[in-house]
């Protein structure tokens, strides 16, 4: 092997491989751009709340958990997984899970914050108990707060 | 494959196991997942719905899953198979009047598609008790041997003493390491 073969390819290889990692970068902060944009879109968020309004009522801040908990978890990824597979298509007709799902393999959790808390809803039974525990009680709260007022206002 | 699945398999990196347990009501599945998570076990009433522990053990994280065992609610149990890479069958060892319901039961589950690739571990649990069966009886009386679908184990265990729980948790661990993580 003649040393002038050595560097040549070698610069090809990083050059190549560079190449790579910043397409696939960019698919990836745009896939995760657009799921970003999508779950804090206020049609997003009112689906959510739909959602919530209709079952908040079953819940209770206990440790043992109902079955029927199972049954609302399984229609909460229906109705989420529909819409932002639907949204993403919109958004990017050439979305392929398959490739969003290698970018994800070759990395170590770089989804943090409010999205990433957004997303373990979906596929996390705990966070998804815990997101309608934190409802009920701001429900209660306001409902305790409504029931206030009432009385106040009575007894002007 | 859909969105979610994608979602899912984010969390094989993280070593998560997931592990089902099941077995008769009053067989002390909620008794051995708080004892092993070392919290009091002396107000546990009958489960009317699933318990969930997140625990860390030997660097993996495991979901451990209790549903409850009375009859009414057995067919409910199939809502949570799905991704179970592990089966704890908790038996009462002093119950031999419900032995034959037992193992009619388990065999319903090592028939279902969607627990084939789960490692199952047996406990047979309240060894404390006078008159509990052996293992070597429980074999016999449960016809394990003729299992040959799943890797199994059977452990003697006191879900009130504690005694040998750490140790069928270790083998089920083991197993499904050795089953799932290898490639890493």
């Amino acid at each position: 092997m003649n040393s002038f073969e050595v560097p040549s390819s070698t610069i090809d290889d990083l050059d190549i491989s560079h190449s790579f990692e910043d397409n696939d970068e960019r698919y990836f902060s745009e896939v995760v751009g657009h799921i970003e944009e999508i779950i804090m879109n206020e049609n997003f968020q009112s689906i959510q709340q739909d959602f919530m309004e209709k079952h908040w009522t079953q819940f209770e801040d206990d440790e043992e958990n109902r079955l029927i908990y199972t049954d609302i978890f399984k229609e909460y990824q229906n109705t989420v997984e529909k819409y932002i597979e639907k949204s993403l298509l919109e958004k990017m007709p050439h979305f392929d899970p398959n490739k969003f799902d290698e970018e994800l393999s070759n990395r170590k959790f770089e989804l943090e914050g409010e999205i990433f808390e957004m997303l373990s809803t979906f596929s996390n039974f705990i966070s998804f108990k815990n997101m309608f525990i934190d409802y009920k009680k701001m429900k209660e709260e306001k409902l305790a707060e409504l029931s206030f007022h009432i009385s106040v206002l009575k007894y002007n | 494959m859909g969105f979610l699945t994608v979602l899912k398999k984010m969390k094989q990196k993280e070593k998560e196991i997931r592990i089902l347990m099941l077995g008769l009501d009053n067989a002390g599945k909620t008794t051995i997942l708080k004892r092993f998570n070392g919290e009091p076990i002396d107000t546990i009433s009958p489960t009317l719905g699933f318990n969930i522990k997140t625990l860390e053990h030997k660097g993996f994280k495991l979901n451990m899953w209790d549903v409850g065992g009375q009859k009414s609610l057995r067919s409910y149990w199939r809502n949570y198979f799905e991704c179970t890479d592990g089966l704890i069958w908790v038996v009462d060892s002093a119950d031999k009047r419900r032995l034959e319901d037992c193992k009619k039961e388990l065999y319903v589950l090592l028939q279902e598609e969607r627990l084939a690739g789960a490692t199952l571990l047996i406990f047979a649990n309240k060894q404390d008790l006078p008159g509990a069966c052996t293992v070597e009886e429980l074999k016999d009386i449960l016809d394990l041997e003729s299992i040959k679908t799943h890797h199994w184990k059977i452990v003697s265990c006191s879900a009130v003493t504690g005694e040998n729980l750490l140790k069928g948790i270790d083998w089920i661990v083991e197993d499904i390491a050795a089953r799932i993580f290898t490639l890493d």
